[in-house]
């Protein structure tokens, strides 16, 4: 058991270190919602779930640490309550967040291959069986399972502050993509088993027709946050552009015209506002 | 007879974009009422046939992703043009009914019949299941492309 006693460690270490930085902003006066809290504190449970005997056992924690984990954690927005708690690390991974390689990782359809094509080699070639014999392989190929769902729920989500701004369809068609990808690879499961196991018919059925719903639920929740996001970012696009005289109880008010100073000056952050 | 020149205006603007949310949301809830009623509740479709084609796999996965997706961000698309009080809903309507209707011919034609997915119902004789599903699927796409017709001349 030496290997989960250092997930829980890591997993209490973080949630110590989330709740270090909450607790910075709360005691200075900012506002940190507890939802917040709550859903990252879940992602971590989620993300060292135990793995349960047998293929659908597999596949319980296939989606709780390479998908449901990723969107809780995201949703927690981590990056944003360490970059505003800690004025170090601020300083320290601006470069970094502004860097050429992490623009072209956090790509949405970029991400979106990395993980889709991991599942598939690990399914679809001899990767599946080596790890069940090899511990290392399999350690490496959970930690791979989770971090590349991480990036891609962080590149298509986009809720922690990122340097470099993408467009809504980027984000749907790698969505759409992975989940594709995933439905399909699911079902190829649920036809022919991985190269080189042997497993029970049912279980291996069992654990494929969860694999494809399982992804359902997580596709669904990122779709919302996809278009929730889209939604909300129109609605202040439009309050700064002109008078917002569709929305009742609002009127053209001074922040209006602040805003379009700031833009006509150019005096404008390129860098999403860190919320 | 003077002669009127139309130019693309707001009104198009805003019956297009009502069209595809509706479009949008009609795949969306096609799909949705594909995969709740006849996989989940009347177990009639099942989720893998012996006779179904590599294509058919990659055509279930991109629908059955898209349908999800399609389905939220049609309907939030529809919150927007309403807060924006830019909704038309003729056009709404029109789209929603072309988009289902055109998801569900594609799914009972392409899907079921040629790329062998899966059938619509097991052990039963298929003829007058394939020609309701498809009838339908005309009908509601007849139904939607008049809307639409109709949108555009109101």
């Amino acid at each position: 058991m030496h290997d989960g006693h250092v997930l829980v460690f890591l997993a209490l270490a973080a949630l110590a270190a989330y709740e270090l930085g909450a607790w910075r902003l709360r005691d200075r006066g900012d506002r940190w919602p507890p939802a917040r809290d709550a859903v990252f504190a879940l992602g971590v449970a989620a993300a060292i779930f135990p793995g349960v005997p047998g293929f659908t056992g597999h596949v319980v924690q296939h989606v709780l640490t390479g998908m449901l984990a990723p969107l809780l954690l995201v949703l927690g927005r981590p990056m944003t309550l360490l970059l505003r708690a800690s004025p170090e690390a601020r300083r320290r991974l601006k470069p970094v967040l502004g860097s050429r390689p992490v623009a072209v990782l956090m790509y949405p359809p970029v991400a979106a291959g990395l993980e889709a094509g991991g599942l598939w080699l690990l399914y679809r070639t001899g990767l599946f069986a080596a790890a069940g014999r090899e511990p290392v392989l399999h350690v490496l190929v959970h930690a791979h399972v989770f971090l590349a769902g991480l990036l891609f729920t962080a590149s298509v989500c986009r809720l922690d502050p990122v340097r470099h701004r993408v467009g809504l369809a980027p984000r749907a068609v790698a969505l759409i993509g992975a989940a594709a990808a995933h439905a399909v690879l699911a079902k190829t499961l649920y036809r022919t088993p991985p190269p080189g196991t042997v497993l029970a018919a049912a279980d291996r059925q069992a654990g494929a027709e969860l694999m494809y719903y399982g992804g359902d639920v997580v596709e669904l929740g990122l779709a919302l946050v996809v278009a929730l996001t889209w939604y909300a970012a129109r609605g202040r696009a439009a309050r700064r552009g002109q008078p917002p005289t569709w929305m009742p109880g609002r009127r053209a008010g001074s922040f209006s015209a602040l805003r379009m100073i700031s833009r006509t000056t150019g005096a404008v952050s390129p860098r999403p506002r860190i919320r | 007879m003077p002669e009127v020149v139309r130019v693309p205006e707001r009104g198009d603007v805003r019956r297009a974009r009502s069209a595809w949310a509706g479009v949008l949301a009609g795949v969306g809830v096609a799909a949705f009422v594909d995969e709740t009623v006849f996989h989940q509740l009347l177990h009639w479709h099942h989720f893998y046939d012996r006779s179904t084609t590599d294509a058919g796999l990659v055509s279930d996965g991109l629908f059955h992703a898209f349908g999800w997706f399609a389905l939220v961000f049609g309907l939030v698309l529809v919150a927007d043009l309403r807060r924006g009080d830019r909704l038309s809903g003729r056009a709404l309507a029109g789209g929603a009914l072309t988009g289902a209707g055109g998801f569900q011919l594609y799914d009972g034609t392409i899907q079921h019949k040629l790329l062998g997915l899966h059938q619509i119902r097991y052990d039963v004789d298929l003829t007058p299941y394939d020609w309701t599903w498809n009838v339908v699927a005309v009908l509601l796409l007849a139904a939607g492309l008049l809307l639409l017709r109709r949108a555009k001349v109101a």
